[in-house]
Parts: C-alpha cells; structure tokens; sequence
C-alpha cells in the first residue's frame, strides 16, 4: 500500500522550478477565452430523462437569444434519483432534441408499401384512434371457453412508456383497463 | 501550485461509458464510424474526436478470468514532457494553466509533428486531426472547471469513479480509498499519484489493464523525458528530497 513513486517523478523536482518561475511567462490572456462561452445567456430548466424507468433528473440549457434551442443538456446534482450522474444514453440525451436525424414529423408507410410517405398529425391520430377501435370491437371476448365472463382484448397489447411519469401511468392504464387490454407491459421489463 | 487533479477509482468503474459519452457531448465531437472489432471498447482508440475512451480488456490475473476497465484520459502531467518537447519548436503550443495546472493543446500544435509529441507522451495521449493538423486531448473542461463546474466526465459519473477537486483533497481520497481496499487487494496502487493530476487507483498490475497505465522509466519510443528535458536546456535532473 504504497503511492507509486517512478523515476518520472525525479524529473518533475527538478523542472518544476523553471516551469512556474524561471520561464515566467503570463499564460493568462492565454487562458482568458476558456471561460465558459457555451452556457452564458441560457435558461435552466429541469426535465426527466425519458431513456429508462429510473428517472433521472436534467438541467437543459436553452439559448435566451436566437433560435431558443437546448445548448446542452446533463444531470441535475439536486435530483434525488441521480444528484447529477448519467449513463452514457442519458449523457447524449441532448442529441435526443439537437439532431439533423431527428423526425420531426409523421412518417407513414403502407401496408405492403416499400417507401415513407409525411403524414399530418391529425391523420395519424384519427387512424390510431380507428384502428384501436376496430381491433378492440372485433378481438373483444365477453366470456371464455369455460362461459365465465372476462371482457378482455387479447388483439392489442401495450408496450409502455419509461417518458411517462406517475400521473401520466395512471391515465394511460386506466384507459387500457376501460379498453379491456390484458397485455399491458412496460419497455424496461423487456 | 497546488491546483485541480483527478482521482480515477477504477474498482468503481463499471465501463458504462458515461463519461466518454459526456465528454463528446460537451466537446461537440462527433462519432467516428467503426467497424466491430469483437470488444465493447469502441472506438478502439483516443483520436482528436475521442478524447476519453474507456478501454476494455479481458485477461487472467491469478488464474481467474477478470474482465477490466480503464477510462483513458491525459494525466495532465505535472511537469508535462509534451510541452517541455514541444516549447522549443513553438513556444505554447502546449500552455499549462497555473491555477488548475491543466495541460491544454492549442491550436498552434497544427504547427507541430504528431511524431515528436506523441511518442514523450507516457501515457501515449495524443492525437492529431488528420485534416486540420491540429493536435487534440482531454483539457480537463478547463471551460467548465474556470467556471466552477466539474469536467463532463466527472459530473456524469453514476458510480464515483470519477472524482475532481483540489489537488490535496484529491490524493487524501485516493489514499483513503487506497487503504480501504487494500485489505482485500494487495495489489492496489496508486498510479504516478506523485507526477500527474488523473491518478487512477489500479486494483491488479498494470499492465492487465492498458500498456500505458503507469509511466516507464523511458517514455515509449525512443525519445525520453530526460532528453525532453534537455531540450529545454534544463539541468541534470535531480532527485526530489
């Protein structure tokens, strides 16, 4: 249980005097434009990371001027869960929102179809909605094999949401249950 | 000068890549397109768009399988043999900051040889842009750090293996941590803890985890500090009482 000690180290005794006084030169103006230019004139916010159901906590960094983007994004040291850690998704999270790859729209491909076509939002929601409703009327057991009363949709399965919070769980379940859905999973049990 | 240091506790590091991931993000680097090489470590090496790379290597220590991490960064040499090579072809192309004692490239090192600068390294730290020529590597978020915050890395750490602070307290941590788990690792070491301000506490011999954990007597290739150092026009070095 020993610090290492190398000859490198000799060498460091020796120089260390004329790199901090002999060769005195004033590294400061050299040193002036590494102050912190990327977080000046943004805005705080909080946020959750939306990658796993653990739920860490971010501070995002928007430009007060200009477009209003997110300039950076990482871990908040006031949150509970992570106090300012984040994994490596979590760590590119700001990616998520500054991104040329991004999909910023609807993209719809057909049945059978081989290219993607731009939906409007609207569209996408009412064929949702239809779809939902067609598959749940048409899979809906009142009763099974045995004649006991079940009322279940066994055409329709959710894969929930870790983005989702508390509140957000209880209104998403709780329509899955009026649905008659049975297979109601989450992405991080998977 | 005491000034900001690193303490790198790898019997904490899970190899999650959080901190190579935080420090590209804060760095605006962009990813490199790699091919599979069989090892979780990608990409399979630092360059001037990776500046923290966590390296992955599976090996035997004792005749048991280990499978080890090692988060590679600049040292930030106290007594840096890159800018003690370097200052005599351009003067501060390598500054070293005085109040943190950050090592920092500028971008005057395009006027500098990769083939000089990297092979003094020992820690074989860095790397040159192939297009701008302009020589890149951790500068410990000097940014970040002049402005009272963490470097990325260190922030985005989830386990503490990544510890930042003043010097002092920095090495009384790690030799409290040292003495804490040495009990149960009788081959843990504090790396060059004496020389460098990212002091990495080793849980097996060094060599298990990367060739350029600990510096050798000689830096790899043939150029050596002592002759860096005479370079500089320094005098013989002298042993430190």
């Amino acid at each position: 249980m020993t610090i290492e000690r190398r000859q490198f180290l000799k060498l460091s005794a020796a120089t260390a005097a004329a790199a901090f006084s002999g060769l005195g030169f004033d590294l400061k103006p050299a040193f002036a434009k590494a102050e912190l230019a990327k977080l000046t004139r943004t805005r705080q916010t909080t946020s959750v990371c939306c990658y796993c159901s653990v739920g860490c906590g971010l501070i995002v960094n928007t430009a007060e001027g200009g477009n209003g983007r997110a300039v950076n994004v990482e871990g908040d040291p006031d949150h509970p869960i992570n106090e300012g850690s984040l994994c490596p998704k979590g760590a590119s999270i700001w990616q998520l929102t500054e991104n040329d790859k991004r999909l910023t729209s609807v993209m719809y491909r057909a049945p059978y179809s081989d290219k993607w076509e731009e939906k409007p939002w609207d569209w996408a929601l009412d064929r949702i909605a239809r779809k939902v409703k067609d598959t749940r009327d048409a899979t809906f057991e009142v009763k099974n094999a045995k004649d006991q009363v079940v009322n279940r949709v066994a055409g329709m399965a959710s894969v929930g949401s870790a983005a989702m919070d508390n509140e957000e769980c209880w209104i998403y379940q709780s329509m899955l249950r009026a649905m008659g859905l049975t297979y109601i999973e989450h992405q991080a049990r998977i | 000068m005491s000034g900001k240091s690193f303490f790198i506790d790898l019997s904490r590091c899970t190899a999650c890549r959080g901190c190579q991931v935080a420090c590209k993000q804060w760095k605006q680097k962009p990813a490199e397109k790699t091919a599979n090489t069989g090892s979780h470590q990608n990409p399979p090496d630092l360059s001037a768009a990776t500046l923290k790379l966590v390296r992955f290597k599976e090996t035997a220590v004792g005749g048991d399988f280990k499978w080890l991490f090692f988060p590679d960064q600049c040292r930030h040499c106290l007594d840096s043999p890159c800018k003690l090579a370097s200052d005599p072809v351009i003067q501060d192309a390598i500054v070293q900051d005085p109040d943190t004692g950050a090592v920092v490239f500028t971008e005057k090192t395009k006027g500098l040889d990769i083939n000089l600068v990297r092979p003094v390294c020992p820690y074989d730290i860095p790397r040159v842009d192939p297009v701008t020529k302009i020589m890149y590597k951790c500068d410990m978020c000097l940014d970040r750090v002049r402005s009272g915050m963490l470097p990325a890395c260190v922030k985005t750490c989830p386990t503490g293996a990544m510890n930042f602070g003043d010097r002092q307290d920095v090495l009384a941590m790690a030799a409290k941590r040292l003495g804490a788990l040495a009990p149960r690792y009788p081959q843990a070491a504090l790396i060059d803890a004496r020389d460098v301000r990212a002091v990495y506490l080793t849980l097996y011999p060094v060599r298990q985890y990367h060739a350029f954990v600990q510096a050798a007597e000689a830096a790899p290739g043939n150029f050596s500090r002592r002759s860096a150092l005479a370079l500089l026009g320094g005098n013989a070095p002298r042993t430190r009482t």
